[in-house]
């Protein structure tokens, strides 16, 4: 039996791809992201999390046919609507072979892979190839400055990019916008002169800064420090994308934020 | 909206037309004493009366008019004259007839005349019948005063240079409207005295229905175009919103004027229409609380209806609520109505479903309290040491002695007369018999109140207690005993070790299907209701969530405290069909899911599943498309009804003050989601920021605050079916 352990389920995830989908959070992630709103994701041990609305266990063990029957229990509903399942995290890479065991119970359900790419390369295409469409996040070309900022070498992540291109799988980059980190020009262009030959890419999207990313730390015995300024409007360029032809949109954005 | 109707709106929120209000009352005690007038005169005399004291208001810009005047309804009788009439009688909440829909498709097709020619002709049938005689005198009065109204009305137009307003009252509400314009204001009049009259929860019924012949011939014949009629639309909605305040309901705003769109016709085809549209974008324009829309729905429903209908539900107002034709029909079919009747539902003040023009149905009499009963069940079975089947046995004992004391109580219901009513209902005129004698429907609709709180009750015991052996009966019984106190570990064990109904976890879920299939049984088997109809068991709670747990004044429903699934006393219960406060769900599938386990057929007094989702929900390109899914699935799954709440700052600000209260709260913002209540401070302040600006088109907060109907706050969740007469209005004598 394998075993896995996700820190949460939720239905009618509307900004996690098409149509009505569950999302299935998957607990630890080999990246430390300075901007990650997840952070109880970070471990795979389930945690304790002390808050004003009282203490709860992050991360529940569970077996891969028990979630696997309460995903085809939505099977239909999922289905009927244009949506499916999106596994997320942390990185659901980290419990690779739960993730199969997983994907291959599941009763025609379109599955969609939410990865930060940073996985073993045979781990990747094993599940890429499982699955009907997957999130890629890309955060910095620099590579000192990703290692700086996620505490990782960006290497095997691109590798394993380059790799996606390959598999047939449609997939979308996906850019967090963090100010003066991510959003800058140079790093934009990087991206965008990256992918923009890659075979395979359907979309980029740069997803907003979420202002309220460090709103679980406290709750988990840790500290949230930026360095840079939360309030200052993302730069939420689309031109570095469109120099190339790619077709690129921001997500989550509104009038008074970005410039 | 164009500029004469954004001024009429705010004018309108401003209270502006209140400065023609008058605080002087209509005494007709004297008269009514001198002549010595029967109930049913006293009745028409009142009416007559209110209509003769208002004062003409015509608004410079009004095309739709009637303002009323005299906010105070006066009492018919002395006190010491209602204490006689009245004694050893029950009477339904505040008295009057309330609660129900008017047949207004033949209101407008036979126009008042037509009404009046009706009591004429029968009142030369009945001539031998001096009961039927003076009914139809007293209707023939009250249908002259609100002609003479009307005459008013068209006569200071005239004078004031309104050629246009003239002839629209000169014509109706005496005749069949010639213009969808003259409809609509046939129905603002006719409908506006009822209220008057003392009458409540007066129900506008299947709207685009009946108004779209009137419509369809204009918009055919080139007389209107959309925008016009629109526009006319929109001015008739902010109408609705001026006498709102002088409502009676359990807070300002919850007055039950319901409009139903959508369904099927009476033959069964598709009824959708393009004013069922115009209709739903003439609210989302004027986006103010009345009138309260609710949408019928199909399996099979367009989903440019539903995505229109999303749209509104984005406005945060609260509605739509969404029925599901192919459940709810049956549900009635089964319970006596025919066929014809039951495609021709409506809704009354909150969820009951009810026939215009055929339903006296008595639509919210009381509520079972479904954990009272788990409750008793658990303390005796645990005491006796029984095992869960004799548990389960004494809930349902209690459950079926609460439905019998319930409408026992109602066994003997006084209404009073109502022949204004009566001129608007099918055939009271052309059988000479008022309202108050009944009609083709005189059911009345139980609630079994809490019930996922219930269930999770049963639940709870049943897998620590007596499958796991994992809690002894004894040291529960203490614990419950002891509110808790000393006894931390095991509420806490309680909470989140049982299985919760919303989950789609079969276990629990079962326990939620035997307890309605208790409280069916219970209602089925009382057999006559006293009124020559039968008992419709519903699952709505309405305030019943926060009564129940609390008790409330002059409420006979029983009080708990402590429950088994780990709530202490005085903690509110669930509410409506919805999954207890502080449960943790993975979200609306999974709760559409449980809830449609249930047998609706046999539970068609209504009452929704409740579904709150953040306003972020809204922010992504699809995200309307996707609201339009859910409410398809609503109805695929085989749901009854739906109420979709839209998340907004006050709700996320009282979840700052009360995290114990909105434990389940989520708010997303793009691939993240986070439980509000964890978040440090801070955040939370950021959300609220965000969900500040999201809001989009301005809506008034007070407004909003008076009909969302979130678990979070005691003053709401109203729906004004329910036994309790806001202070106002309550004359110190009890009369009306
Ligand atoms: S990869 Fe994602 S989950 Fe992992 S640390 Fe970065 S942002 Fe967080």
């Amino acid at each position: 039996m394998t075993t896995g352990t996700i820190f949460d389920i939720r239905e009618f995830t509307v900004h996690d791809g098409p149509g009505i989908r569950t999302t299935v959070f998957l607990k630890g992630c080999p990246l430390r992201c300075a901007w990650c709103h997840n952070p109880e994701g970070f471990v795979r041990q389930p945690q304790t999390m002390v808050t004003p609305a009282g203490r709860r266990v992050v991360g529940q063990d569970m077996s891969a046919e028990e979630l696997a029957g309460i995903l085809n229990r939505q099977a239909e509903v999922l289905a009927a609507n244009e949506g499916g399942v999106t596994f997320s995290g942390g990185e659901p890479l980290t419990q690779a072979e739960f993730l199969v065991a997983v994907i291959d119970r599941l009763e025609g359900i379109h599955v969609l892979l939410d990865t930060s790419g940073c996985a073993d390369a045979h781990d990747f295409r094993s599940i890429v190839q499982r699955c009907d469409l997957v999130f890629f996040d890309l955060k910095l070309m620099d590579p000192a400055l990703h290692r700086h900022f996620t505490g990782q070498d960006n290497g095997p992540i691109l590798a394993n990019l380059r790799q996606l291109a390959g598999l047939g799988v449609p997939y979308v980059v996906r850019v967090p916008l963090v100010p003066g980190i991510t959003d800058t020009e140079a790093n934009l262009t990087a991206i965008a002169e990256a992918i923009r030959s890659l075979s395979g890419l359907v979309g980029v999207n740069l997803l907003a800064y979420n202002r309220a990313a460090g709103g679980k730390y406290p709750g988990l015995g840790m500290t949230f420090e930026p360095t840079w300024d939360e309030t200052q409007p993302v730069n939420a360029s689309l031109a570095p994308f469109v120099a190339v032809g790619l077709d690129a949109t921001v997500l989550g954005l509104r009038d008074h934020e970005g410039k | 909206m164009d500029t004469r109707l954004e001024t009429m709106r705010q004018s309108v929120r401003d209270g502006d037309h209140k400065q023609w209000r008058r605080q002087i009352t209509v005494d007709i005690v004297p008269e009514c004493e001198r002549e010595n007038l029967s109930w049913v005169r006293r009745s028409a005399r009142l009416t007559r009366r209110m209509c003769e004291a208002e004062q003409v208001v015509i608004g410079p810009t009004e095309r739709i008019v009637f303002t009323r005047t005299i906010p105070v309804v006066p009492s018919l009788y002395s006190p010491s004259a209602w204490r006689a009439v009245t004694a050893g009688r029950k009477l339904h909440e505040m008295g009057p007839i309330s609660n129900i829909c008017a047949d207004w498709r033949m209101v407008l097709e036979q126009g008042l005349l037509g009404r009046r020619a009706a009591a004429q002709a029968a009142r030369e049938k009945f001539a031998a019948d001096p009961q039927s005689v003076e009914f139809l005198d007293a209707a023939i009065e009250t249908i002259d005063a609100v002609l003479a109204l009307a005459d008013r009305y068209a006569r200071t137009a005239r004078e004031r240079g309104r050629d246009d307003l003239a002839a629209i009252l000169q014509h109706v509400p005496g005749r069949r409207p010639r213009s969808f314009h003259e409809a609509l204001q046939c129905l603002r009049l006719c409908h506006a005295v009822l209220w008057m009259s003392g009458h409540y929860h007066c129900g506008l019924g299947r709207f685009d229905q009946y108004m779209w012949p009137y419509l369809q011939a204009d918009l055919e014949s080139g007389r209107l175009d959309e925008p016009e009629a629109e526009a006319l639309l929109a001015e008739f909605f902010i109408t609705l919103n001026k006498d709102s305040d002088l409502y009676p309901g359990v807070q300002q705003g919850d007055n039950g004027q319901s409009l139903m769109l959508g369904g099927v016709r009476r033959d069964g085809s598709c009824g959708v229409n393009r004013l069922t549209y115009m209709a739903l974008r003439a609210a989302l324009d004027v986006s103010m609380i009345d009138p309260k829309i609710n949408l019928r729905v199909t399996p099979d429903t367009d989903m440019c209806l539903l995505e229109l209908a999303a749209k509104l539900t984005q406005r945060g107002l609260g509605f739509p609520q969404y029925s599901n034709d192919d459940v709810v029909i049956p549900g009635l079919v089964r319970h006596g109505y025919d066929l014809e009747d039951a495609r021709d539902y409506s809704v009354a003040a909150c969820w009951e479903y009810i026939i215009p023009g055929k339903g006296m149905d008595v639509v919210n009499i009381g509520a079972v309290s479904m954990p009272a009963a788990v409750h008793r069940g658990i303390v005796q079975g645990l005491r006796d040491g029984a095992d869960f089947d004799a548990v389960l046995k004494c809930a349902a004992d209690d459950i079926s002695a609460q439905v019998k004391a319930v409408a026992n109580t109602y066994h003997d219901l006084l209404l009073p007369p109502a022949p204004y009513y009566s001129v608007l209902m099918d055939g009271c005129l052309e059988r000479g018999r008022d309202l108050s004698h009944g009609l083709r429907y005189n059911n009345y609709g139980v609630h079994g109140a809490a019930s996922s709180s219930a269930a999770d009750a049963l639940a709870a015991v049943k897998r620590m207690v007596f499958d796991r052996n994992e809690v002894s009966g004894a040291e529960l019984l203490e614990a419950l005993d002891r509110d808790y106190d000393g006894f931390e570990t095991l509420q806490s064990r309680l909470r989140t070790e049982a299985p919760k109904v919303g989950n789609h976890d079969d276990m629990v879920d079962s326990l939620l299907v035997w307890l309605f299939e208790q409280f069916a049984q219970a209602c089925e088997s009382y057999g006559d209701n006293g009124r020559g109809g039968l008992l419709r068991p519903g699952s709505g709670s309405a305030m019943y969530y926060v009564w129940l747990a609390q008790g409330h004044q002059g409420m006979s429903e029983p009080v708990v405290g402590a429950t088994a699934d780990g709530r202490r006393r005085g903690e509110y219960f669930s509410s409506n069909l919805a999954p207890s406060a502080g449960v943790r769900v993975r979200g609306p599938i999974s709760v559409l899911q449980t809830y449609s386990k249930l047998d609706y057929s046999r539970i068609c007094n209504g009452g929704p599943v409740t579904i709150e989702l953040a306003d972020s929900v809204f922010r992504d390109a699809g995200a309307i498309r996707r609201v339009a899914m859910l409410i398809r699935t609503f109805a695929q799954l085989g749901c009854q009804q739906l109420q979709l709440n839209t998340l907004n700052v006050e709700t996320l600000e009282d979840a700052k003050r009360h995290p114990e209260r909105h434990k389940n709260l989520i708010v997303r913002v793009w691939g993240w989601s986070g439980y509000f209540c964890e978040l440090a401070p801070e955040y939370q302040d950021q959300i609220v920021e965000r969900h500040v600006y999201a809001l989009g088109e301005p809506v008034i907060p007070v407004q909003v605050k008076e009909i969302t109907r979130h678990e979070s706050k005691t003053r709401i969740d109203a729906t004004g079916c329910l036994p309790v007469v806001p202070d106002r209005l309550q004359r110190p004598d009890g009369t009306y």
